[in-house]
């Protein structure tokens, strides 16, 4: 049993430097002077934290571009689309696991498959739709479409809320409290992991998102994080020590937020559910 | 007649003015060289009370499927980069202004004859250049001193080339370091006399030149061990091989001595000569290699007149030398020619060549769907390169390689 | 189905999907039958668009480079799928079953989903490079000598845009299992055990059949995903070498923005999804055989 279990460690320390690597050498790239990313054999050593100026990629990104503002826009719009993702996939994914209505299936059939069509069809006629509407360059068509359908959020749950028995609405049903009482007040609460999982998805998704925000937006003042890294790319090369300094900056949040979610997710529920 | 397209034009331009607020929208696809540019915005702003330059910039990979949603809707910028090989794609479906009128009083005499051509389409002039490029031979003078080599000259041949990169080949050293992409082969094929594509270029058909050309170079690999398989260098930016010292010898864009300059050892001597003559060509046949970064106007431009002012702000004669480093090379001959171009003092000595390059006839290869059959952008590994990668690394007979390239290339042509 | 016993029943999932609905006719919709009309035209972005036919399908069917492209995308998809799932539901599994440590593996194994896929290239392409590689100097170390260009050589370049890929996405699916695996309830377990079921059957028994709905879930969401992988190979293959990882989504990339012709790349993604519809078809049918429902 034991030996299973140092094996077990062994495993997952392994897979754990594996996957923790490359974060390490972004954030030990962006510690470097710009000549030394490229030699052969590498240069291990963060070159810069042997100078005065340690933070000096780090003071660069943050100071020549309108990095504050890139992160507060990124937050906005990756924070309002995730949140209309839970929204709108708990409802509609919980119609679709529970609920009765001819033809929903079609309908969910349709939801799964408008996932097949790659990004790289559709945006064009996508640009001119939002033109048509008078949404370029706001904000809008990367949050609006997000508060009314989303085929991940809704298959994810209505898988998830099809595997929470029927019986737990039993009770409630006796009391005559209506469907969306039912939903919000029984299921809802027990879907929590669900629900945070595709929040965090969604929130990095809107977030790494690159091909819409570069369509739909013009302005500065209203570009998001990954829009403001462009800036660090040149016609022939990139800045690669200011991008790993900027890909450090823009992922901190990312890290922040699951942490802050996975607690909940594995919270658990299980036993409130079944008394 | 002149005199009075130019009042016209003059007329148009004062009429903008007596209108306020006039916006003159502007994209890059080079978001570093946007920024030294801002200047000379600033400056034509000024000199334009009431017009606004909006100015957005991303790079090639970004530019282009923004700016094909902008042609999708109409919307295309007032003035925005066009790419040598997009030219004709982008003129020829009539995106881009006639720019002649636009040119009238301009004094064309002032830029490289060599740079303007590309930007022609069908005789008419839909494309301006900023700067231009041409591939050159990179070599290590501190290797070939060592090997008690003459440098590179313009009389070199081929034979006296292929001698050298053999006694320049060392246990660490390759003589030569070549990398199947456009910058690092169609100079020699352009050099002794070889064609890709037939003359109305409708199609591929690669003459006898361009074989020898090919043959040559993947000879340099498989037969006399002088230059290593670029498999084997997979992980080394190709660009770095050179400065890192692992080659003696390497043809690539003029746009690299900037990377040499940042990548090598600072002691390492190196400079840069023409990529010699074919012995298939002759002083008529053989051609030189360059081409163009081009500013567009596009056909729906409500301000033209002041679109081309703007161009010529941005390739003009106010821009400054160092607005242009390493190998890019200003269009506009009196920055190019100034000292603080040539950039005496540092290397390489004799960055006058790359202007010699220019001066001669030049043929760029380019039509349409030229990145797609030839391979370039996100399709840097398919067409010509990918199938050039297979002949270089040893896993395809050329001639089956320029079989299959035939047979895509003509398929692309014909859609 | 719970409310059958409501009137007016089905006012409430008609509310319950009405943004849906709406979303879906809007903004999904609309351009996808928009594309889907542009794969009938001859339309080069910057061109006016002509009527085609069949043009784009004839021109796909006829090409030389179609039957590769599809073989690499079905390559692609039957390594990553299985990689990626297996891999996330073992992770998942382990790090459920209440370790020391599950909440440190649990954010390290989910960080490559994070990082930005750039950044990560960058390192993956030290680790596959031919001379100075660290997975090369590896292989040499344990006394294998034949070491491959892993991203300049066809053999070699799909698997390895494989092992990234699934190596970036496997805490992904990794997350989903385990909000998946919060559905069951413990007492089962506490049940298996008492009955003396050993891990292995515990697992096999309780959590596989009880999990089912999950994973489907995910093996969908994999799938869909395979097919749609760009921008890892983008940055570390760039399609190549000499095509040996384009898979659709790249051509389609390759179409609608060097090509610029949205008329072809709307016919490919056409006949993605077409491929994509009847592997989710067979999927959804062998459901009834393997998932509880």
């Amino acid at each position: 049993m034991n030996r299973t279990l140092v094996l077990l460690y062994a495993a997952l320390l392994v897979y754990a430097a594996i996957a923790l690597m490359p974060f390490f050498w972004m954030l030990l790239t962006s510690f470097k002077e710009q000549r030394d990313l490229f030699r052969i054999p590498p240069e291990f050593r963060p070159t810069l934290a042997y100078t005065d100026d340690p933070f000096r990629n780090y003071a660069e990104v943050w100071t020549q571009r309108e990095f504050f503002v890139y992160f507060r826009n990124s937050m906005i719009v990756s924070g309002l689309a995730a949140l209309g993702q839970v929204m709108t996939c708990s409802l509609a994914g919980y119609a679709f696991a529970k609920m009765e209505l001819p033809g929903k299936n079609i309908l969910f059939a349709v939801v799964l498959a408008t996932a097949f069509v790659p990004a790289e069809a559709t945006i064009i006629p996508e640009f001119l739709l939002m033109r048509g509407l008078g949404w370029i360059d706001t904000w809008l068509p990367l949050i609006v479409p997000s508060f009314l359908v989303g085929a991940f959020g809704t298959f994810m749950l209505r898988e998830y809320f099809g595997a929470l028995p029927d019986e737990y609405a039993e009770a409630a049903i006796m009391d005559g409290a209506n469907p969306f009482r039912i939903f919000f007040e029984v299921y809802l609460p027990l879907a929590q992991p669900a629900l945070i999982a595709i929040f965090v998805v969604g929130f990095i998704n809107n977030w790494d998102e690159l091909l819409r925000p570069l369509i739909f937006l013009n302005s500065e003042e209203l570009f998001t994080v990954p829009l403001g890294l462009l800036s660090f790319f040149s016609q022939y090369e990139a800045a690669w020590h200011q991008l790993m300094a900027g890909s450090v900056i823009s992922i901190a949040p990312l890290v922040v937020i699951y942490m802050v979610c996975q607690r909940y997710v594995l919270q658990g529920f299980i036993g409130g559910g079944m008394k | 007649m002149k005199v009075s397209l130019t009042s016209i034009s003059i007329l148009a331009l004062s009429a903008s003015i007596a209108t306020a607020e006039t916006t003159i929208s502007y994209m890059s696809w080079s978001p570093d060289q946007l920024e030294l540019e801002m200047p000379v915005i600033a400056e034509f702003e000024a000199a334009n009370p009431g017009v606004t330059v909006e100015v957005q910039a991303m790079p090639p990979s970004d530019y282009w499927p923004k700016l094909s949603a902008l042609a999708a809707a109409g919307d295309l910028p007032d003035v925005f980069m066009m790419s040598s090989g997009f030219v004709d794609s982008w003129g020829l479906a009539g995106n881009l202004a006639d720019l002649a009128p636009l040119a009238e009083g301009t004094d064309l005499g002032a830029y490289f004859e060599g740079s303007l051509t590309p930007g022609m389409v069908n005789g008419t002039m839909v494309a301006f250049p900023q700067n231009w490029v041409a591939p050159v031979l990179y070599y290590n003078k501190d290797m070939f001193d060592a090997a008690g080599l003459d440098y590179p000259d313009a009389d070199m041949t081929w034979d006296e080339f292929r001698a050298a990169a053999k006694a320049l080949t060392t246990e660490d050293v390759f003589g030569y370091w070549v990398y199947g992409r456009y910058a690092h082969v169609d100079t020699w094929v352009y050099r002794n006399g070889g064609r890709y594509l037939t003359d109305d270029k409708s199609g591929i058909e690669l003459n006898a030149a361009a074989v020898n050309t090919l043959q040559f170079l993947s000879d340099l690999i498989a037969v006399d061990n002088v230059a290593p398989q670029p498999q084997e260098m997979e992980g080394i930016r190709q660009q770095d091989v050179f400065p890192l010292g692992m080659a003696a010898m390497w043809v690539d864009g003029s746009w690299n001595i900037d990377n040499v300059r940042n990548v090598a050892d600072p002691s390492m001597n190196w400079g840069i000569a023409q990529v010699p003559m074919g012995p298939d060509a002759t002083a008529d046949t053989a051609a030189a290699y360059a081409w163009a970064d081009m500013l567009s106007v596009s056909e729906t431009s409500e301000n033209k007149d002041l679109a081309w002012d703007f161009i010529q702000t941005l390739v003009g004669g106010e821009r400054s030398a160092a607005d242009f480093p390493g190998g890019k090379v200003p269009a506009y001959r009196a920055i190019a020619e100034s000292d603080e171009w040539l950039e005496r003092g540092s290397q390489p000595a004799n960055k006058e060549l790359i202007l010699e390059i220019g001066a001669q006839t030049v043929y760029s290869g380019f039509s349409e769907n030229w990145s797609t059959w030839r391979g370039y952008g996100a399709e840097g590994q398919a067409g010509l390169n990918g199938e050039l990668d297979e002949v270089f690394n040893g896993r395809k007979s050329l001639d089956d390689a320029i079989a299959a390239f035939t047979a895509y290339g003509n398929e692309v042509l014909a859609r | 189905m719970i409310f059958r016993h409501y009137q007016k029943k089905h006012l409430w999932p008609l509310a319950f999907l009405l943004p849906t609905i709406i979303g879906l006719l809007v903004f999904r919709l609309i351009p996808i039958f928009w594309s889907f009309a542009l794969s009938f035209m001859d339309w080069q972005i910057f061109d006016t668009a002509t009527f085609a036919g069949l043009d784009n399908y004839i021109y796909i069917f006829q090409s030389v480079t179609t039957l590769q492209i599809l073989r690499v995308t079905f390559l692609f998809m039957l390594m990553y799928v299985p990689g990626a799932v297996l891999l996330a539901l073992a992770l998942a599994v382990i790090l459920n079953s209440g370790l020391r440590g599950a909440a440190f593996f649990r954010g390290a194994f989910f960080l490559p989903y994070i990082t930005s896929t750039v950044a990560v290239v960058l390192v993956w392409r030290w680790i596959f490079s031919t001379r100075f590689g660290l997975l090369n100097n590896a292989l040499d170390y344990i006394g294998i000598e034949q070491n491959p260009a892993w991203l300049a050589d066809p053999a070699y370049a799909l698997p390895a845009v494989a092992i990234v890929s699934i190596w970036k996405d496997a805490g992904f699916y990794m997350l989903l299992l385990l909000a998946g695996l919060q559905t069951i309830n413990n007492e089962y377990y506490e049940a298996a055990r008492v009955d003396g079921a050993t891990r292995w059957r515990r697992f096999i028994d309780i959590t596989v059949p009880l999990l089912s709905r999950s994973l489907f879930f995910v093996l969908i969401i994999a799938m869909i995903r395979s097919t749609q992988t760009f921008e890892i190979t983008y940055s570390l293959t760039e399609g190549g070498p000499n095509g040996a990882t384009t898979t659709l989504a790249f051509a389609i990339y390759q179409r609608a923005f060097v090509d610029f012709d949205m008329g072809l790349a709307a016919a490919l993604s056409y006949v993605l999804c077409v491929i994509l519809g009847f592997l989710t078809l067979v999927q959804f049918w062998l459901r009834r055989r393997w998932v509880h429902e």
